[in-house]
């Protein structure tokens, strides 16, 4: 009922020269329209602005050992007390997420900045092109890849966090490589490439200014589940020792310090909020993710 | 399909070599090897052992030299020592892959038969309330990163209540080694494996059943007066299933993933164990072999999935 008179209100208010929306305010709207995302959203900002702003709420340091006072329960300075090693842990759960957060940011940025180029290449120029920077994804996609990592890693063992950024990159390029391959082919025999074609467009105008405007919905919804996809997998290997190392802090290490028996049991401060903040930023991103699709494409599910 | 797995298994030996050969290349730019670590104060000349050992261990010879010399022997199934525990690889790697697949099988059977039959069950009554509710728990459950999940399962199930061991894949006692003691072991790592995959298997069979359900030749085999559960069996669920099977073949890879982190987690000592071990201990011999499993287990697990998917899907040929 409600959209009918939408509808009607609209191709009334036409004629006397209103624009109609665009499909980026159009999806705008259905985007703010789901609840879930939009709370999503609101959390992740805040998870955000405590990470970044983490010196606001701890003036300690969250690579300084506090030797006198190891596995301190909280209270007094440590608001969360320390672990084994003395580090403070409330000021390395919020330092933590800068790393945590950056990785999926940086690592999901570079990820789809390989996977449109060569995906798009392959998709567009098909031939050996394709088959050529196919067979290296289906290398890659075989390429026991957490070994790539756990042995690239601990080569270079540093704590700084931009080696690891590269090899993730590295490693989770090629799924999405593939994805956007499987939507330029689609396009490539539309009507509209042609015509570009004919108009005398340059393949990589074509690629850029005409495909890619069409598929990024679909590219920008792929790029946010990719994204908790990476954050949770620099956790994981952070939880086996292999991630961002010690003193530098991130919510997988942390967690890794608490993995035994005494500090499972008796410590609960220890390892109960990193594995809620990286549980609650993974929720928000897929949601969020959620939230886009149905933005983007209005069929999707409904 | 004879020709084609030979040509598929064919086709792996070249993967195998170039993988062989990244990780060699990686794993010799690594800083140290794995006699620098002997610290033995009875020793009066560390310096001197250290270089006798590794001449021993060839180490001082040209890198191309040393993986000729280990394809070599590797080839011939000789695959030589390991430098931090002494013993041949073979018998460290025999008792690893066994329970690495005790693990892996059990992870993988839990979570298809939790998660097709839940997709099942939501895909009988879609739009309903319980495919609303349990969709959205299903969301967010997809989106707790499993160690999380090992973490909780350990406090719960092996701290606080103390049903299950927290670590270990055997156990002590008379009964340890025993088929049992093994299952005992493996659930508690194959469980948090799993409840995190099943939403995903979840998800894809509810999606694909109602794909299938809205076919026209479902729609003709109600006309024609089947009964719902007839239609069902014969019709949409093994129709439905044929993603299922692509996606298994697909996840293969990650399962190998999961299953190292998740030994690391528990100190289950299978292969993901054995690496992450060897890697930290510079252990060049059981860091080839292991590489070389792992990578030909993945090869293979895909090579099954392609073979399967023709199985269910009759279209599909491979000639």
């Amino acid at each position: 009922m409600s959209a009918n008179t939408a509808t009607a209100t609209e191709t009334q208010a036409q004629p006397r020269g209103r624009v109609s929306k665009s499909p980026t305010r159009l999806a705008f709207e259905r985007f703010m329209y789901n609840k879930a995302a939009v709370v999503s959203v609101i959390v992740l900002l805040l998870i955000i602005f405590i990470s970044i702003g983490a010196p606001l709420f701890t003036h300690l340091d969250p690579t300084h050992q506090y030797l006198m006072e190891t596995d301190a329960p909280p209270g007094g300075v440590h608001v969360l007390g320390t672990d084994k090693n003395g580090f403070d842990l409330f000021s390395r759960d919020l330092y933590g997420g800068r790393n945590d957060l950056l990785i999926g940011f940086v690592d999901t940025i570079i990820v789809m900045a390989i996977g449109i180029l060569l995906g798009g290449l392959a998709g567009y120029y098909g031939g050996w092109v394709d088959s050529l920077i196919m067979r290296f994804c289906d290398f890659m996609l075989n390429f026991p890849f957490l070994l790539l990592i756990i042995v690239l890693t601990s080569i270079f063992n540093s704590s700084g966090v931009w080696l690891l950024i590269v090899v993730i990159a590295i490693v989770f390029w090629p799924p999405t490589t593939r994805l956007v391959r499987g939507l330029f082919l689609n396009l490539r025999e539309s009507e509209f490439v042609l015509a570009a074609k004919m108009a005398g467009a340059g393949p990589w105008r074509i690629m850029f200014r005409h495909m890619l405007p069409n598929i990024m919905g679909t590219i920008v919804v792929n790029a946010t589940f990719t994204m908790a996809n990476l954050i949770a997998s620099e956790a994981a290997l952070a939880v086996i020792g292999f991630g961002v190392q010690p003193p530098n802090p991130s919510w997988g290490n942390v967690l890794y310090d608490a993995l035994d028996y005494f500090t499972l049991k008796g410590e609960p401060w220890v390892w109960l909020p990193p594995a809620a903040l990286l549980t609650i930023t993974i929720l928000c991103i897929n949601f969020i993710g959620d939230g886009l699709r149905d933005a983007f494409d209005p069929s999707f599910e409904k | 399909m004879g020709t084609y797995v030979v040509r598929r298994v064919l086709g792996m030996i070249p993967m195998m070599f170039l993988i062989t050969v990244f990780v060699f290349l990686i794993m010799h730019a690594a800083p140290g090897n794995a006699f620098d670590a002997i610290m033995n104060p009875a020793i009066k000349d560390i310096e001197q052992l250290k270089q006798q050992l590794e001449h021993n261990a060839g180490l001082d010879k040209p890198l191309w030299w040393q993986y000729v010399h280990w394809l070599g022997l590797f080839v011939t199934g000789n695959w030589g020592f390991s430098f931090n525990h002494h013993v041949p690889v073979t018998q460290l790697i025999g008792p690893a892959i066994r329970n690495t697949l005790i693990l892996g099988i059990l992870a993988e059977v839990l979570t298809i038969a939790v998660g097709v039959p839940f997709g099942i069950v939501q895909a009988r009554n879609p739009y309903g309330k319980f495919d609303y509710t349990s969709n959205v728990v299903l969301f967010c459950l997809y989106s707790v990163p499993f160690f999380v999940f090992a973490i909780f399962m350990i406090y719960f199930f092996a701290i606080d209540l103390q049903w299950f061991p927290a670590q270990g894949s055997t156990g002590t006692g008379p009964g340890a080694g025993s088929i049992g003691d093994h299952l005992y072991h493996a659930l508690l790592p194959a469980l948090s494996l799993a409840l995190v995959n099943s939403t995903v298997y979840s998800r894809y069979t509810r999606g694909s059943m109602l794909d299938v359900s809205r076919k026209d030749y479902v729609r003709t085999a109600r006309a024609k007066g089947l009964d719902e559960g007839r239609v069902f069996t014969k019709h949409v669920f093994r129709n439905g299933m044929i993603p299922i099977v692509t996606q298994f073949g697909l996840d293969f890879g990650s399962l190998v993933g999961g299953l190292i982190i998740t030994e690391g987690i528990f100190q289950y000592q299978g292969m993901g164990q054995l690496v992450i071990d060897a890697v930290n201990g510079r252990d060049y011999n059981v860091i080839m072999a292991t590489t070389v499993l792992i990578a030909f287990g993945v090869l293979i697990g895909n090579l099954l999935a392609d073979i399967l998917y023709a199985v269910v899907d009759p279209r599909i040929r491979y000639d």
